[in-house]
């Protein structure tokens, strides 16, 4: 029966849509609804329909600093990890003989990703700091006499960090989609005389396309949105957009903060629309 | 031993009446129709092959009796009892997979003893129907395997046992011998006739394969787009083809198009093409000058005269270029022009062609009796009365 | 049979190996520093040298107030992550199954799902806190925390539930419909135990994402902090290698579960193909 069959479909994906309706869709509507209200000092928020949160905002030039800051981020890690992650998954998909190998291999890249963000992000301080390990090795070998401040608490930081975090994000969509790449393709553009290279710029990278498309979505969602790293990694010398989030929530201003928030949430639609629109998501996330 | 599988001493009995009737059955997805109104009884204890191109719709009859897709309109009866909405156990069939379809996380015998689990029976009777059903299939000591750890051949032979312990009326296979290689395929060909007599029940067999389905079956139906084009043993299906598609899909007839120039008692004179003259028997037929009809001739009953003897003669002959030549160990098969776009081949034993060879190029005489050729009647599954391409015959 | 031979490698197979191989490293070794510096001696500090080997630092952990309340943070984090895990697999799996014909509305939750992936942590931490401030319900671990990480969880459950019955041939169904097994028997007997690496897969998925979940968390757990949030302050606060300590525990946790997961999956995938 074609409407007890729907009935069934529905039943089923009642919860999944239940708890995305309370846990994201509510407060997402709720977040855009505070961004107009008022708050007032040692009253607290006021419902009003006010734009004050969205001019201050917008015409802060802080503001724009930060945006721009966070942008020089994104574009950086994107460009690293989008290198790194194509690399690494041709690598593994191409040149890696046997299967069970890859498979390993690629879990070993995967496993970090099951641990604590935050843990592996301060593993960097001892490593990065000025008594750190690099910095100590590079004194011992004579490289420089004096320790390297730049690594830690720095921009550099923020990005190796970010790196580390994020690389896996752009390995695992790509890796997807080039493992479901006939070699036939391969073999057949070796035959009509592409060069090793001309194979992967004719057709591995673009048979890759939605997995980079996914991965880049994934980056710039997952940078933009940061706050702890680029906190911790950079000593509070750089700011994010959404450092000024930070701060309007520890003043309780959540109407201030919501309108950043939503500011910066359409930010970050906008961007993984236009990266979505190169690609077909649901056909290749819903195979 | 088969014996327990049948139930009985000889011909199933207990399994109950095997007969399928198809009353029109008529299946469509969307807005195509793929099964167009069939009619069809299909006798208890015999082997029913169905055959035909892609998207005919056999696959989707075999189906609609095994009880996994339901007809849109139409009527379904096994050994006399309609068997609309009942699931397959209760219908007394059993369906043997394209992929077979093993539960990859059992072993053979869980696999085998599948129904028997389900419809509740104790382990201890299980292992022992288990038991027999492997060593009918020769599978015995294959027991503890897992599916991915058996060959083709071995995998087919266990989905087999799993159907069979169902005890069915009704075995459904389809396309069971298409993904095995040549060898293998025509050695279980020999098994499945062997299992069909033996148990005595009715087997509908889906295939593409017409050597494989005038090999095995009493009737064979031939589908072209949802439409039953002859459904007779193989016998007739192959020698007297009913219409220009069967004589085309089957193989071993050239189609050719004439128009009726005159009667002659019983047999019709045609205008052939490219000028060759037709004497055709009318088997009853009533035909009028003018008329347009298709004839079918036997490819092995044409001698093709060479060299010098290649003389352009009367009635039931005609010119060709001989454009390949394929030698088929018994005999050897010549592909001549087509003669107004349709295929044209003879077949002659190799004594004949050795005793004069031939080479593509050449020029020949195809001659034939009138006992060779026959009148064919319209397509049924043409839409609107257009005939099919000659190339969808395989 | 003769050995299949493959030939030399080429040069860029090298250059690859080396990047990998240096990506692997760049991965882990940080990582392992931890590991190491978590055993540093009484006297010693952030960084190297180790003064003296010892498990000082763990005792610390769990001993004294100073540095947080970890052992109250485990209390949390870990039955919450199981509570995740649990109600991850039940409802994604459920979920996966309504997607496998396209429904009225199919595309609509499934972009919902997407969204709620991508959308910042951060900004939905502050939705929820607001939601309970509108609804005037206290935040708490077990209630807005665990929705708060369930928004996470169930995407990636579902997106593996696609990729799983994306590659499940529905012949395996009618075989077992076909053999007289109800929707029920079909779904215990056959559907559920195929599909079973793929389970565990979400499961692995619901129980470390939970786990290790940070940004959505911090503002919708309430008073008594999950561990990433324990951590965070930690990270501001303590300035010993008390933290290393922690990181290393929490580490091993996690691979702990990873361990249980890929093992019962590499478990059930020799069973099935080398038996007998």
């Amino acid at each position: 029966m074609k409407s007890t069959r729907s009935l069934i479909a529905y039943l089923q994906v009642a919860p999944l849509f239940v708890v995305l309706f309370l846990f994201f869709i509510v407060p997402l509507a709720l977040v855009v609804v505070v961004s107009f209200y008022r708050y007032q000092v040692m009253v607290g928020l006021v419902p009003d329909f006010t734009l004050k949160n969205y001019v201050e905002i917008l015409t802060s030039a802080t503001v724009w600093k930060l945006y721009f800051s966070t942008v020089k981020f994104t574009v950086t890690v994107l460009v690293i990890t989008g290198v790194l992650g194509f690399w690494i998954s041709y690598f593994l998909v191409f040149h890696i003989r046997n299967l069970l190998t890859a498979i390993g291999l690629f879990l070993v890249c995967t496993v970090p990703f099951w641990t604590s963000n935050i843990i592996r992000m301060i593993s960097w301080r001892p490593v990065l700091g000025k008594e750190g390990l690099i910095n100590s090795a590079l004194l011992d070998l004579g490289v420089v006499d004096q320790p390297v401040q730049w690594l830690l608490f720095s921009d550099f930081a923020v990005v190796v960090a970010y790196v580390h975090l994020y690389t896996l994000f752009m390995i695992v969509p790509i890796f997807n989609a080039m493992a479901r790449i006939e070699p036939a393709l391969l073999e057949a553009a070796t035959d009509g005389g592409a060069s090793r290279w001309g194979v992967v710029w004719n057709v591995v990278l673009p048979l890759s396309k939605t997995g980079i498309a996914l991965g880049a979505v994934f980056v710039v969602t997952l940078v933009m949105g940061d706050f702890f790293v680029v906190t911790v990694m950079s000593g509070g010398l750089s700011g994010s957009a959404t450092s000024g989030i930070f701060n309007d929530l520890k003043f309780l201003n959540y109407p201030r903060a919501a309108a950043s928030a939503v500011i910066l949430l359409i930010i970050v639609l906008l961007i993984a629309t236009a990266i979505f629109r190169l690609v077909d998501v649901r056909k290749e996330l819903a195979r | 031993m088969l014996d327990t599988v049948a139930g009985n001493t000889g011909k199933a009995a207990t399994q109950g009446n095997g007969e399928i009737r198809l009353v029109n059955l008529t299946k469509t997805f969307g807005q195509t129709q793929a099964v167009k109104s069939i009619n069809l009884t299909i006798p208890h204890g015999s082997y029913c092959c169905l055959i035909g191109p892609s998207g005919c719709g056999k696959t989707t009859i075999l189906r609609m009796i095994a009880g996994h897709e339901t007809p849109t309109s139409g009527e379904i009866t096994i050994g006399g009892q309609p068997v609309a909405g009942l699931p397959p156990v209760r219908r007394g069939t059993a369906l043997m997979f394209q992929s077979y379809a093993l539960f990859p996380h059992l072993t053979v015998r869980e696999n085998v003893g599948f129904n028997l689990k389900m419809r509740g029976e104790g382990k201890a009777e299980r292992d022992r129907r288990v038991e027999e059903m492997l060593a009918i299939v020769h599978m015995s000591a294959f027991a503890e395997r897992v599916p991915a750890q058996l060959s083709g051949g071995q995998q087919q032979r266990v989905a087999l046992a799993r159907a069979l312990i169902t005890k069915p009326r009704v075995l459904l296979l389809d396309e069971p011998l298409s993904a095995l290689d040549e060898f293998l395929r025509l050695r279980m060909r020999g098994e499945l006739k062997r299992l069909q007599v033996q148990l005595g029940i009715t087997f509908v067999h889906v295939t593409h394969t017409q050597p494989e389905a005038i090999a095995l079956a009493d009737t064979v139906v031939v589908m072209n787009q949802g439409s039953i084009e002859q459904a007779a043993p193989p016998v007739a299906v192959y020698a007297q083809p009913r219409s220009p598609y069967v004589a085309r899909f089957m193989g071993g007839q050239n189609v050719v198009k004439g128009k009726v120039r005159a009667i002659d008692g019983d047999a019709a004179l045609l205008d052939g093409p490219e000028g060759s003259r037709l004497r055709v028997p009318l088997a009853g037929r009533k035909l009028s000058p003018g008329e347009e009809v298709y004839v079918a001739i036997r490819r092995d009953k044409i001698v093709l005269k060479r060299g010098g003897d290649a003389v352009e003669g009367g009635e039931n002959t005609a010119r060709g270029v001989v454009e390949t030549i394929e030698y088929q160990g018994i005999y050897f098969k010549v592909t001549l022009a087509p003669l107004a776009g349709e295929e044209f081949i003879a077949t002659e034993p190799e004594a004949t062609f050795f005793a004069h060879p031939i080479k593509a190029g050449e020029k020949v005489v195809a001659t034939w009796q009138t006992d060779a050729v026959r009148l064919l009647e319209v397509d049924r599954g043409a839409a609107g009365g257009v005939q099919p391409y000659s190339e969808d015959a395989t | 049979m003769a050995e299949k031979s493959y030939g030399k490698r080429p040069w860029t197979f090298y250059v690859l190996a080396a990047l990998f191989t240096a990506f692997v490293i760049f991965l882990y070794a940080p990582m392992i520093v931890v590991y190491i510096l978590s055993f540093q001696g009484p006297t010693g500090g952030l960084v190297f040298p180790l003064r003296g080997v010892s498990l000082h630092w763990f005792d610390a952990l769990f001993g004294q107030a100073r540095t947080g309340d970890v052992g109250g943070a485990f209390s949390r984090s870990l039955p919450l992550a199981l509570i995740v895990l649990l109600v991850t697999v039940l409802i994604s799996v459920t979920a996966g199954f309504a997607f496998r014909r396209r429904f009225l509305g199919s595309g609509l939750i499934f972009y919902v799902a997407v969204a709620s992936l991508i959308v910042p942590g951060l900004v939905l931490s502050i939705g929820i806190l607001v939601t309970l401030k509108f609804l005037d319900l206290p935040a708490r671990w077990f209630t807005s925390g665990l929705g708060a990480h369930l928004s996470w969880t169930l995407p990636f459950g579902l997106l593996i539930m696609f990729a799983v019955l994306g590659r499940f041939n529905p012949a395996y169904e009618e075989a077992a419909y076909d053999l007289g097994a109800n929707k029920w028997q079909s779904l215990r007997h056959v559907i559920i135990p195929i599909l079973f690496p793929g389970i565990i897969a979400v499961a692995l998925f619901g129980f470390t994402l939970s786990y290790d979940e940070f940004p959505r968390s911090w503002l919708a757990v309430g008073s008594k902090n999950t561990l990433p949030i324990e951590i965070w302050t930690m990270t501001t606060n303590v300035t010993s290698p008390a933290l290393y300590a922690l990181g290393t525990v929490t580490t091993v946790i996690s691979f702990t579960a990873i361990a249980i997961a890929l093992g019962s999956i590499a478990y059930i995938q020799r069973r099935r193909s080398r038996r007998g």
